[in-house]
């Protein structure tokens, strides 16, 4: 589903965010990605997702380059920033619509998708309202619906559950677990290897824009727990 | 009033850093905004100094020059006023960085007082590049002695204070009335265009015949004196030399700055917090949705991004709302009584053209519609649409906002009794020179990105793009004059000058496919 290939980034003034970076992601994974801060997590998720324009290296996605045809690519992944900042002119009905137009859902089934996901999110009466009256958490939930809504195959995720209220969190976990079983991948980052360490069957850890480690779970960690994993590859640095 | 001091700085600092790039690796558009921002010192203080001499001039001939300062100092003030009135919202209110500020341990009033001399800060350099040119012109033509000049400068720095005051009062009313409406930017927008309006309807009551000049400024000097008594003291102070009227201007302007700042200090937590919240019902109950196609959505929403934004609609709409009561006011008002009896409509029918590519010149839209997204830029990048579409959307929005003007053209060319082929040509004029102008300022933001702004006004007023546009907008009008005059004939230069943007579309078009596309793709914030 994902095929990450010598992805390098370099911005300007010469730091190497990401470097020379492979990795494979397959239908009904759950990828988690694990780094400090500026390992090249958010550098990478941003390429992948096509918000980032790269040179070296490239991104496949169902097969397809994300360079050489993002529209296709783009039509079937869901992306979700770690600071979800949404058009706060609209309302929150009114940018969900817009993402239904835009990945062309039919009325029907956009209806149900905002109904079931809405629900799960608890966030049915607040629809109506301005984006700009939400808080930090409904924000998240609201990029979290548009997200699901045209039931993408690859779902990618910054720091997802960061602004959450513990049921939210659970139903984001619910819901992930859900789709890989439908066939899709979810690739996300995030600080909480506890979660990590529940949800995810792959993990892949990266420090100064490199990928120390990649492979399923238990081939990771071992027998120790992904955390100590983590602090001793950070350790060893 | 240190931290005043200091919260005003780092609010310069945001805005230059923003406009001039600091801290950037981005030294061609800096110089490319420095050279922009030196011509605009030049053609404004060079225009101004035009208008004070000839003015001067005609003043001088009746005995009444003394009245070119205060008469300066009157009008620089009101468009002080009327430019600052609609700042108020975004700058005294609904600012972006309104969280981190009201978290310090400063008063409310210091924060106003802050805002306001942000304000303050920004009117001074253009009542500088104004004033300085009216103080040249009056040197010149009265010969005044030194303390003439030394009262000047040091009442420039008081000049914009007490109409700051007045348009963040006004501001202020605005926005506490408008905040009730669900509507409320809207009902802004229309409470600001129709001060505008009636400051610029105004001077046509007065009559203003060349020989009424004198009347003019004595009228213009009393009434202000009347309504504005500090105009008075100007007067008294720089012409006459009277220090008392300098201290009593000085004290009053400080003093009422004061006295509000404290003020609108009791009104500006609860006014903000109600407009940063917007409304909250949470009774929304799922309906039956509409679907559009990906590019109408698109469309509609960059339409309700460009309304919800007032800065953005004043700085653009403008020209057209203008364009389109001219067109209506055309068939109430005889001509010749505001020619002073001439009839000039041979003329007029010949500058109509010119005045439609102005005003559409100023309602480019498209200068800031890729910078206006900001922090948002991910959404549109993460879409699956092509670019070209997203390009599409904000192209069609500006078309729509100077759509008016086709019907106007349509309106002048019948009330004019214009000959049908000059309608015809006047009409492909304003839909090549729209489109013109739509490609042209999206291709000109694409050249010149800011994502990273805290103020719409930056982006809609301060920006390079923006610059660049008003520059190149004035540039292509005075190209259509030149035309006109080169040919002599109205249908001949309409017709070259329709020719020129049909191959300037298809160029701007050819560029937006495939140096805009790239620049789309490499935009980041």
């Amino acid at each position: 589903m994902l095929s990450i290939v010598n992805f390098s980034k370099t911005y300007k003034g010469g730091k190497k965010a990401v470097d020379t970076l492979n990795l494979d992601i397959n239908s009904g994974d759950i990828f988690g990605f694990i780094g400090h801060n500026g390992a090249g997590k958010t550098t990478t998720i941003r390429a992948i997702a096509g918000v980032l324009d790269f040179e070296e290296g490239d991104i496949l996605i169902d097969g397809v380059s994300i360079k050489e045809d993002p529209v296709k690519c783009k039509r079937v992944i869901a992306y979700i920033p770690d600071n979800p900042d949404l058009y706060d002119h609209l309302t929150g009905i009114g940018y969900l619509n817009f993402i239904g137009d835009i990945y062309e859902i039919s009325r029907v089934d956009r209806e149900q998708a905002i109904k079931k996901y809405a629900e799960a999110f608890e966030l049915t009466a607040n629809l109506g309202d301005g984006i700009a009256s939400y808080s930090h958490g409904m924000k998240q939930k609201l990029a979290i619906i548009s997200a699901l809504i045209h039931s993408p195959k690859l779902l990618i995720l910054d720091e997802p559950f960061v602004g959450l209220d513990p049921k939210a969190s659970l139903t984001l976990k619910n819901i992930m677990e859900e789709l890989c079983k439908s066939g899709s991948a979810i690739f996300f980052s995030t600080h909480v290897l506890l979660v990590a360490e529940k949800l995810c069957n792959k993990i892949g850890i990266i420090q100064d824009g490199r990928l120390v480690a990649f492979g399923p779970t238990q081939e990771v960690k071992g027998d120790s727990s992904l955390e100590d994993v983590f602090m001793e590859l950070i350790e060893t640095k | 009033m240190k931290k005043v001091i200091r919260l005003v700085s780092v609010q310069l600092w945001a805005i230059l850093g923003s406009m001039f790039a600091i801290g950037e690796s981005k030294k061609k558009k800096t110089k490319a905004l420095y050279v922009g921002f030196a011509l605009f010192v030049v053609i404004l203080s060079g225009a101004s100094f035009f208008y004070a001499y000839m003015i001067g001039m005609g003043l001088k001939l009746y005995g009444s020059i003394d009245l070119l300062p205060s008469l300066f100092m009157a009008l620089t003030s009101i468009i002080v006023l009327f430019t600052t009135i609609h700042k108020v919202k975004g700058t005294l209110f609904g600012f972006k960085d309104y969280d981190m500020v009201m978290s310090l341990p400063v008063s409310n009033s210091q924060i106003v007082a802050s805002r306001l001399l942000l304000l303050y800060s920004i009117n001074l350099v253009f009542v500088i590049i104004v004033m300085l040119p009216m103080m040249v012109a009056y040197g010149l033509l009265n010969g005044p002695r030194i303390q003439f000049y030394v009262f000047s400068i040091l009442m420039l720095f008081f000049i914009p204070l007490i109409p700051i005051i007045i348009a963040s009062f006004l501001g202020t009313i605005l926005t506490y009335l408008s905040m009730r409406f669900k509507y409320s930017n809207i009902v802004y927008m229309a409470f600001s265009f129709l001060l505008l309006i009636a400051m610029i309807i105004m001077p046509y009551f007065l009559g203003n015949s060349e020989q009424a000049l004198v009347e003019i400024s004595q009228i213009i000097n009393g009434q202000i004196n009347s309504i504005y008594p500090l105009s008075e003291l100007y007067s008294m102070g720089v012409t006459k030399g009277d220090l008392l009227s300098i201290l009593i201007f000085i004290v009053v302007s400080i003093l009422s700055f004061m006295v509000f700042s404290m003020a609108v200090g009791k009104v500006f937590k609860r006014i903000n917090s109600t407009i940063m919240t917007g409304r909250y019902r949470a009774n929304y109950k799922l309906e039956r949705l509409k679907s559009s196609s990906p590019l109408k959505a698109l469309y509609i929403k960059d339409l309700k991004r460009y309304f919800a934004s007032i800065i953005y609609v004043m700085n653009t709409g403008f020209g057209v709302v203008i364009l389109v009561l001219g067109s209506i006011a055309l068939a109430f008002v005889d001509i010749t009584t505001i020619t002073g009896g001439l009839d000039i409509t041979g003329t007029i029918r010949d500058m109509i053209p010119l005045f439609f590519t102005f005003c559409i010149a100023t309602s480019c839209t498209t200068m800031a519609s890729i910078s206006i997204e900001g922090r948002h830029i991910w959404i549109i990048k993460n879409l699956p649409v092509s670019t070209l579409m997203i390009f599409a959307s904000k192209i069609l929005v500006n078309l729509t906002i100077i759509a008016p003007a086709l019907l106007s053209s349509i309106f002048v060319g019948i009330i004019l009794q214009i000959p049908f082929i000059s309608v015809l040509l006047l009409l492909l004029a304003v839909v090549s020179f729209s489109l013109f102008m739509a490609q042209y300022g999206l291709v000109i933001n694409l050249s010149f990105p800011n994502l990273s702004w805290s103020n719409e006004t930056v982006i809609v007023k301060q920006s390079t793009a923006s610059l660049i546009s008003v520059f190149s907008g004035i540039g292509m009008t005075a190209i259509q004059y030149l035309l006109l005059m080169a040919l002599g004939n109205a249908v001949s230069g309409m017709l070259l000058f329709i020719i020129i943007l049909l191959i300037l579309n298809l160029l701007l078009y050819k560029r937006l496919v495939k140096d805009g596309k790239r620049q789309f793709e490499k935009l980041s914030n």
